[in-house]
């Protein structure tokens, strides 16, 4: 598989699932090699020696009965460092690093491992939908394989040591996006997630500067790493995720009760313009677009071929070059995101329920 | 039509606001609007360095443990990690390990690591928690003057530092 195929892949978070508010479920592990300063302390000459010591441990280890492809970050240009962190596969941070550093990725992007980060290895497993369980299964397997080869930092009474103190003790960050127009329109969002704040998870708008969520789309997780179990962690933010899905829900019940027209005017017009705006901005079509999985999810609009995520994805400024292979200035992408939208839109299946 | 709320500006939203069950149009300007919407608990996951660093800070070193003191391993001082808010090596954490105390106790309110133990290198530091486990169950049965299930657990504890070379049961 070349790099091109391999970046393009459908990433297997952005499917499509039963699932109508939880997108997605990930998990991430943070470890360190004993015998090294954390990234940030690195000598050129050492950086290079762990990324080559973590990529071949990686070679060795099959994700998903498959091997891992390792991208060394060196021989990426903008626009496919600006894919991988618009596909939530590497952060920013790493994506602004330019030597000794990589991540290792399967044919479907559920694992991807980036090296050299904050920490030298950060395990994520990225699923769609509600799999916290299942993704911190998976994360551990792999944590076990490459720990089979690689010294990890370890104390009995810190747990895995890393670069930062936040995350010390089980290196995990586990955490679920939602999306809420549901709150959002109905005004409850902020009570809502404040109660998950106050629960000690953190809460925050997925895209979009600042206050502003643009989508609806928000994030969940856990903040704290040393003193509690995987498992009480997990459990946790299952359970608070699994009460903000029962609201959400409910809202939506109540906005169909009680102003049935007013939703699907918002849906329908919503639809209308993605079918036919000639330019979309990026925060026009993530806003539109989640008016119109509201609908679909609520049975009120036909499906389309490409699933929301997918179109929000797919629709950011790195994900659109790439796609289309060529440079494009604002005002064009612009023009491009409504003709992908458009084409993606017009294709409806299915019924009117 | 003026916005309902400051009846100053030009409403230019109309919001359904749905309480107690009851929806009612407001119409809004801009700037009241913006007030009215959600989000203004939304705060970064990851605690931002400045914060941290803040956190870091905010220990008191002592004489023994001045901000110029160095980790052996990796050589950063301390004043050095107040500054990025990361620390050097792992090696850090035991140097530091007074310094950071409070600072963990902050960040994760308090308390010993509880999570995975490595599979591999984990099997020294698991015999470890069971012989400590053992110890303390014997210091209570002899506190008891139970002395025949202390000798049971004694030979338990002494079979186990045979087996691994761990640590001595008298120390």
């Amino acid at each position: 598989m070349s790099r091109k195929e391999l970046l393009l892949q459908q990433s297997a978070w952005m499917s499509e699932t039963d699932s109508p508010v939880v997108i997605s479920s990930r998990v991430r592990l943070a470890r360190n090699l004993e015998e090294f300063p954390f990234p940030h302390g690195l000598s050129q000459e050492n950086a290079a020696e762990v990324e080559k010591i973590i990529s071949q441990a990686l070679g060795y280890v099959k994700g998903n009965d498959e091997n891992l492809h390792y991208i060394s970050l060196a021989e990426l240009n903008n626009v496919e460092k600006q894919v991988l962190i618009e596909k939530h596969l590497i952060s920013p941070s790493l994506g602004g690093t330019t030597s000794a550093c990589g991540v290792a990725l399967n044919s479907d992007h559920r694992y991807a491992v980036m090296v050299n980060e904050e920490d030298h290895l950060r395990l994520q497993v990225l699923l769609p939908g509600n799999q916290l369980i299942e993704s911190h299964r998976l994360a551990t397997a792999l944590d076990d394989l490459l720990e089979a080869k690689l010294d990890f930092a370890y104390r009995e009474s810190q747990g895995y040591l890393t670069a930062c103190p936040t995350n010390v003790g089980t290196g995990l960050r586990a955490s679920v996006m939602v999306h809420l127009p549901g709150l959002v329109i109905t005004k409850q969002v902020q009570q809502v997630l404040g109660a998950a704040a106050r629960l000690g998870l953190a809460v925050r708008g997925l895209y979009g500067e600042g206050s502003q969520a643009f989508g609806h789309i928000y994030q969940i997780s856990n903040q704290i790493t040393l003193g509690k179990s995987e498992e009480d962690i997990l459990t946790h933010l299952d359970a608070v995720t699994r009460q903000i899905v029962e609201h959400e829900l409910q809202a939506r019940e109540n906005l169909r009760q009680q102003m049935p027209m007013l939703l699907e005017d918002k849906v329908w017009r919503a639809r209308g313009t993605l079918q036919n705006a000639r330019l979309l901005s990026s925060e026009d079509a993530m806003h539109l677009l989640s008016h119109d999985k509201l609908g679909s999810d609520m049975g009120i609009l036909p499906k389309t071929k490409d699933c929301f995520t997918t179109l929000i994805v797919d629709t950011r400024p790195g994900c659109l070059q790439y796609i289309l292979d060529r440079g494009l200035d604002p005002s064009q992408r612009d023009e491009e995101r409504a003709r992908l939208i458009r084409s993606a839109m017009c294709e409806d299946r299915g019924t009117i329920q | 039509m003026l916005c309902q709320h400051c009846q100053q500006k030009e409403a230019i939203m109309q919001l359904f606001i749905t309480e107690n069950g009851q929806t009612r149009e407001v119409y809004l300007c801009e700037t009241c609007a913006k007030k009215t919407q959600e989000v203004s608990f939304v705060f970064h996951p990851a605690i931002v360095p400045e914060f941290l660093q803040a956190l870091f800070g905010f220990n008191a070193t002592t004489k023994e443990q001045p901000m110029e003191m160095k980790c052996p391993k990796c050589g950063i001082s301390f004043s050095r990690i107040t500054q990025v808010g990361k620390l050097g090596c792992s090696t850090c954490y035991e140097t530091f390990e007074n310094q950071l105390e409070p600072l963990l106790r902050r960040v994760h309110g308090g308390g010993q690591n509880v999570g995975k133990i490595p599979v591999r290198r984990g099997a020294e530091i698991r015999s470890r928690v069971e012989q400590r486990k053992l110890k303390e169950t014997l210091k209570n049965l002899i506190e008891q003057e139970a002395f025949e299930e202390a000798a049971i657990v004694r030979d338990q504890i002494r079979k186990i530092e045979q087996s691994t070379g761990g640590e001595k049961s008298e120390s």
